[in-house]
């Protein structure tokens, strides 16, 4: 289980955390998403993530995932063919008002993110009464 | 060191970069592929590096374990065979309920890669960790680096 961080900070500390900072180029992880229940459900695929290295906040409805894809790697090896060209996984995600951010859970599994984004209770399906006057 | 090989396609560090030569050595024009290429993104994505000693493939399987993925080699060919099953199958309503995005492959997989000559096939060990396969292919002996003694006459 990783913690779900959570921030409530002003936007501008959003803005500087974009994918490309410190010019270390990331790749979008590839990503499911479904609705069941009263929840959200988000998988992707990080290989090469730990659970260090991995990092997943919440921060003004904005949801990033990122992770940095952790290689065991020798000493003194040189790229000869490369499909992975990044170091770090990255993808942010906008989230409805109806999401409850402090009850979002995180699992991962052999470099498999398993989001889960339960729904306010508020949001809930719910009957009306209709009262007469 | 992988990051360092997105240079290969931003224009002011061509030819600064040798890493670009030698992928233009492996596609050498856009119009005649290898036969065994793939699509940029095919399941699963996989590096290759090169020590003295060795070559390493990285295969790139987020999701699978040890025991989902079959790994053979055939005159220097690398194939890795196997399946992503649907985490959530069992359940009944799969399929039915909604889905907002389904970028991930799943299903069966095979994949083949021609590897550098010369590596000793026998020797060849693989491992996995958090959905990545490491596969160490050492190089045979007589293609290892040697150091040539000068003797003096």
């Amino acid at each position: 289980m990783n913690d779900v961080t959570r921030r409530d900070t002003p936007r501008e500390a959003a803005e500087t955390r974009t994918p490309e900072r410190d010019g270390v180029r990331a790749l979008q992880p590839l990503v499911d998403i479904h609705e069941e229940g009263n929840a959200l459900h988000l998988i992707a695929d990080m290989p090469g993530v730990t659970s260090d290295s991995l990092s997943i906040e919440v921060d003004n409805n904005v949801l990033t995932i990122e992770g940095e894809i952790r290689l065991d790697m020798p000493e003194g090896m040189s790229a000869i063919y490369a499909e992975v060209q990044a170091q770090r996984f990255a993808r942010r995600f906008t989230l409805s008002h109806e999401i409850d951010a402090e009850a979002i859970e995180a699992r991962l599994d052999n470099g498999l993110l398993h989001l889960l984004l339960p729904k306010k209770q508020s949001h809930h399906r719910r009957r009306i009464e209709v009262r007469a006057a | 060191m992988f990051g360092d090989l997105r240079r290969f396609d931003s224009g002011p560090l061509r030819g600064a970069d040798r890493f670009r030569e030698l992928l233009d050595e492996l596609f050498p024009d856009p119009g005649l592929a290898n036969i065994r290429s793939v699509p940029a993104g095919s399941y699963p994505m996989i590096n290759i590096g090169r020590t003295d000693d060795a070559v390493r493939v990285y295969v790139f399987a987020a999701g699978l374990s040890a025991d989902d993925m079959e790994i053979s080699i055939q005159d220097n060919v690398l194939t890795l065979q196997g399946r992503r099953t649907d985490e959530d199958s069992g359940t009944q309503d799969n399929g039915r309920r909604p889905y907002f995005r389904r970028e991930r492959t799943r299903g069966e997989f095979a994949r083949s890669i021609a590897l550098p000559e010369g590596l000793d096939a026998d020797r060849a060990e693989a491992r996995s960790k958090n959905g990545v396969f490491v596969i160490h292919l050492p190089k045979r002996e007589e293609l290892k680096p040697r150091r040539i003694e000068i003797q003096s006459p």
